[in-house]
């Protein structure tokens, strides 16, 4: 199994002959090409073009960082499946107004169950959530009525609205209030943690784009102008509830990550390393996580299902089988 | 219609009709699959003292061998689980060959067991290759993928969570 590798020091990434390695303050790391699908860099690296070469070459997918560990881009090598046919599908679909609108809806349609589901599950432990988890009902009833995407993203920033009103209910702790929803910079702990966790869900979704037929640039949900990746933030959208929300929860309740873990810079607030690498355990283990699968009848990852999910897709464009998103049993 | 028939298609065309028009599209099978990675691996490392990987108009051949003055071609397989279909794959190259006027013998390779087996282009097995590429054809020019059937093949196959999920 391909794992991704995370770079949190600084220094320089180098090819020798067919391997890689990672020079540091801490001497050299070698990177073992066969078995990483994803370099995920945080700290401050150079590289030069025969590192982007040979990356190319072994179809790793390089995914850059800020200092505040916000998501800035990813080197993505030249696609490797390319078919002609699923590219036209995927742009038909776009192209059609009621096409693309069934699939966005479904978008909206699985995070709004998986946001449900979320809030069901600390109901039934006792959290005080009719209210927000009324609301919500309400505002998914009118996902399939929408007439255009616009009014499905307001529905959709609606429900996440209450959705992110109920984590102070959730989690219970005066150093992780939500107030609002604020990004760029996040004005306070539980925003960073928020942001930082969909950051890594994007790049996750990306690579597995990557392992599809799918092109990325064109999305559903998210406008495509086909100069930035939408469809994995499209396919996020139905992941971000039960896995990084589900991570922030435990990383703040289990006091893995506390008020102290932060830092006030003139920007904005700052995950310290210590903690952004915690997170990314946590994150990792969910991924790994199996569940049962039923038409599969054996078990598969998180990070598995998020392909199951593409592929799903994929099969709706050829217009196998209608797409229907995943929503998680508990 | 979307390409040419190629070794591939004619392998899959014994067992899954489904395969043959995915892979005619280009939507390839999970790469990171135990099998296919395994395939790969078995045919870089084995017979590597003779010719490897001949490219032939839209055909590519395993392995050429000088077999006393007379032109060998091999196929090389995991496992010969399959023979059936190894076998018209490898019909389907002497029959190409043979249209360009090149006369040549077959031979499938099982380097796991040991094992090869002659496969000669008659009369016979060439019409079968002949009807054999009529209906590929026929199916990659189908507008939708042969409906989804589940066959014991299924559990092994790279395509096996593209048909489930």
């Amino acid at each position: 199994m391909k794992k991704p590798v995370y770079i949190f020091s600084d220094g320089e990434l180098h090819r020798k002959d067919n391997t890689l390695y990672f020079e540091g303050e801490n001497g050299r790391k070698f990177i073992p090409v066969e078995n990483t699908s994803e370099i995920m860099i945080f700290g401050e690296i150079s590289l030069n073009k025969r590192f982007l070469e040979f990356i190319s070459q072994s179809e790793i997918i390089l995914h850059f960082f800020n200092h505040y560990g916000y998501y800035i881009g990813s080197f993505y090598p030249r696609e490797h499946l390319n078919s002609g046919y699923m590219i036209l599908k995927q742009a038909e679909n776009y192209i059609d107004e009621k096409k693309r609108l069934f699939i966005a809806q479904r978008f909206v349609e699985g995070a709004y169950r998986n946001i449900r589901q979320v809030l069901k599950y600390y109901q039934n432990r006792g959290k005080n959530l009719d209210d927000i988890i009324y609301a919500i009902e309400r505002l998914g009833d009118l996902i399939a009525g929408t007439s255009d995407v616009n009014e499905l993203m307001a529905i959709e920033g609606n429900i996440r609205e209450y959705y992110y009103k109920s984590f102070d209910e959730i989690l219970g702790n005066s150093d992780f209030e939500f107030d609002v929803r604020s990004k760029r910079p996040p004005k306070n702990s539980l925003n960073v943690l928020i942001s930082f966790g969909n950051s890594l869900m994007y790049t996750t979704v990306l690579s597995e784009v990557y392992k599809t037929h799918l092109d990325p640039r064109i999305g559903y949900l998210h406008s495509t102008n086909f100069r930035r990746f939408t469809l994995n933030l499209d396919v996020s959208e139905i992941f971000k509830p039960i896995i990084v929300d589900r991570v922030i929860f435990t990383v703040v309740s289990k006091n893995i990550i506390k008020k102290d873990d932060f830092d006030q810079d003139a920007e904005g607030l700052l995950l310290k390393d210590r903690a952004k690498m915690a997170f990314i355990e946590e994150y990792e283990n969910k991924l790994k996580t199996t569940i049962n699968h039923r038409s599969l009848g054996n078990n598969v990852s998180y990070r598995r299902l998020i392909r199951l999910e593409l592929y799903k897709l994929e099969k709706h464009l050829m217009e196998e089988q209608e797409y229907t998103p995943f929503v998680a049993q508990w | 219609m979307y390409e040419e028939v190629t070794g591939s298609l004619v392998q899959s065309y014994n067992i899954c009709k489904r395969q043959v028009w995915l892979m005619a599209h280009q939507i390839i099978p999970d790469q990171e699959h135990p099998y296919i990675e395994m395939g790969r691996l078995i045919d870089d490392i084995s017979y590597d003292r003779d010719r490897k990987k001949i490219n032939f108009e839209n055909v590519v051949i395993d392995l050429v061998r000088n077999d006393n003055g007379n032109l060998l071609v091999g196929e090389i397989k995991k496992s010969s689980k399959a023979v059936e279909s190894a076998r018209l794959q490898l019909l389907f190259y002497l029959y190409k060959l043979k249209q360009s006027g090149i006369d040549a013998k077959g031979q499938l390779f099982f380097p796991d067991e040991r094992k090869k087996i002659d496969v000669r282009l008659t009369s016979e097995s060439e019409m079968e290759v002949v009807s054999a590429i009529n209906e590929i054809r026929d199916i990659i020019n189908m507008d939708k993928a042969p409906a989804f059937k589940k066959i014991p093949y299924c559990k092994n196959c790279g395509y096996k969570e593209f048909c489930l999920s």
